[in-house]
């Protein structure tokens, strides 16, 4: 069970594994925000090459990525379909009341379909690169601003690491009453609705019970050791800002100048209508 | 026996910071280790019976909502799920609390917040939307999740009312 790894974490020590988390996660959410600028044919074209150079420098196969998207290429098909045949303009190659498949339809499919895609890749990327732990401390990091509100971002960086701490733990606790269960004669899966639930009351209840009782032992271990929450702490793990992290966040400058510059430029756009 | 493993009191700020911390561990391990009740083709998810805890506790509402947004970075559209399903989880609970507070009978409370949460799917239906613009595909998708949602709600809902019975939520 211990070899369920929370996420997708690819050890390796690429360029994108080696920049900070903080840099990362600020840079993913950019591209994400970027995308839905992005107006023009060449412009999804310039966002395809700067993710392909992402999954290049994450030193990840290409297949992991993919991997990622199929769980949702059924919806993401579907979504697409319904924007080509609604869609009418340029020239009509199809037509049957209210449907058509036009070649204005099929363009804004590709961009509907190429914004999920990169959208799945890049957070793909930076959970392929990251270790949950280092996700956390950036997040925790970011939310730092929020202290200058009043908001203590300290005691919320506590269940952070208090939740991944205790993952493992709860697995092996799992597959523990799983099969505890099913040395009972209990399978899983088999039967209807009813049978079913009834199966998982006498899983949940002693995992819940363990775990309640598990925080109340750790928060009595915290208070002996004087942990309060409304105190400044320091932590174990430093993140350090290098240059490198500063020239990820200029390259989202970069890719940003390109998609204000090629969105100046219907190229496709013109000659399809 | 039942009385056994009944839980303490909570009394200090620690302790509920460690349950919080705990709950949404376990959200997360529900999620990745308990495969969906299913019947056929269509699937449930069972951590949403999870919403429910927020009517027992206020601090349910932190934990499920740091579950969804742990479990959500590593989900397939990551960091939209993490802002969109965090939020949407954080505003639900909240609403849920706030909606069902002078109620006393926990079944119409459930059935409310069940209700509250198969509304609310709008929000992942306008992700879809937001991605794709295409509305059509935002009432196709709304129907069909809010449907799901409709069973996994109702599932959820009996086996947090048994899970009740045996172990203080309160608490």
């Amino acid at each position: 069970m211990n070899k369920l790894i929370l996420g997708r974490y690819f050890p390796g020590n690429s360029f994108l594994h080696r920049i900070d988390p903080r840099a990362k996660l600020l840079a993913a959410l950019y591209f994400i925000g970027l995308l839905f600028f992005v107006d023009y044919f060449v412009g999804f074209i310039w966002m395809i090459c700067f993710t392909l150079l992402v999954t290049k420098i994450s030193g990840v196969s290409l297949s992991i990525y993919l991997k990622g998207i199929k769980p949702l290429i059924w919806l993401i098909l579907m979504s697409v379909f319904f924007r080509v045949i609604f869609t009418v303009g340029g020239t009509i190659y199809f037509s049957k009341g209210p449907f058509a498949i036009s070649s204005y339809g099929l363009l804004l499919g590709f961009f509907s379909f190429n914004r999920f895609i990169l959208i799945i890749i890049i957070s793909t990327a930076l959970t392929l690169t990251t270790k949950p732990i280092d996700l956390t401390d950036a997040i925790d990091a970011l939310l730092k601003p929020l202290r200058l509100l009043g908001i203590s971002t300290a005691e919320f960086s506590l269940m952070l690491s208090i939740s991944l701490r205790f993952i493992p733990n709860l697995l092996d606790e799992t597959q523990k009453v799983l099969d505890a269960q099913r040395a009972r004669g209990v399978v899983f899966g088999e039967g209807n609705l009813l049978e079913q639930m009834k199966k998982i009351v006498p899983l949940i209840i002693p995992l819940f019970s363990s775990s309640l009782k598990r925080a109340e032992e750790m928060a009595d271990v915290l208070e002996v050791r004087g942990y309060q929450p409304s105190k400044k702490r320091s932590s174990f793990r430093q993140l350090s800002w290098r240059f490198h992290d500063t020239a990820s966040l200029l390259i989202m400058g970069v890719l940003t100048i390109g998609v204000i510059i090629l969105n100046q430029f219907p190229i496709i756009e013109q000659w399809l209508l | 026996m039942e009385k056994n493993i009944k839980q303490q009191t909570s009394r200090t700020p620690v302790q509920e910071l460690a349950k919080m911390g705990l709950i949404a561990a376990l959200y997360i391990v529900i999620t990745l280790v308990v495969a969906p009740v299913g019947f056929g083709p269509i699937q449930f998810r069972l951590s949403e019976m999870f919403n429910y805890l927020a009517l027992f506790h206020k601090r349910y509402v932190i934990a499920v909502t740091l579950g969804v947004v742990i479990v959500n970075f590593f989900s397939p559209f990551g960091l939209i799920d993490v802002v969109v399903g965090g939020l949407s989880t954080f505003l639900v609970l909240v609403i849920s609390r706030a909606a069902t507070k002078r109620m006393k009978n926990l079944k119409a409370k459930m059935v409310v917040m069940a209700a509250i949460v198969v509304v609310s799917m709008f929000t992942i239906a306008g992700e879809i939307y937001f991605i794709s613009e295409e509305p059509v595909s935002f009432w196709f998708m709304y129907l069909t999740i809010a449907g799901g949602q409709v069973v996994s709600m109702t599932i959820g809902g009996f086996i947090m009312y048994f899970v009740n019975k045996k172990i203080d939520l309160r608490k």
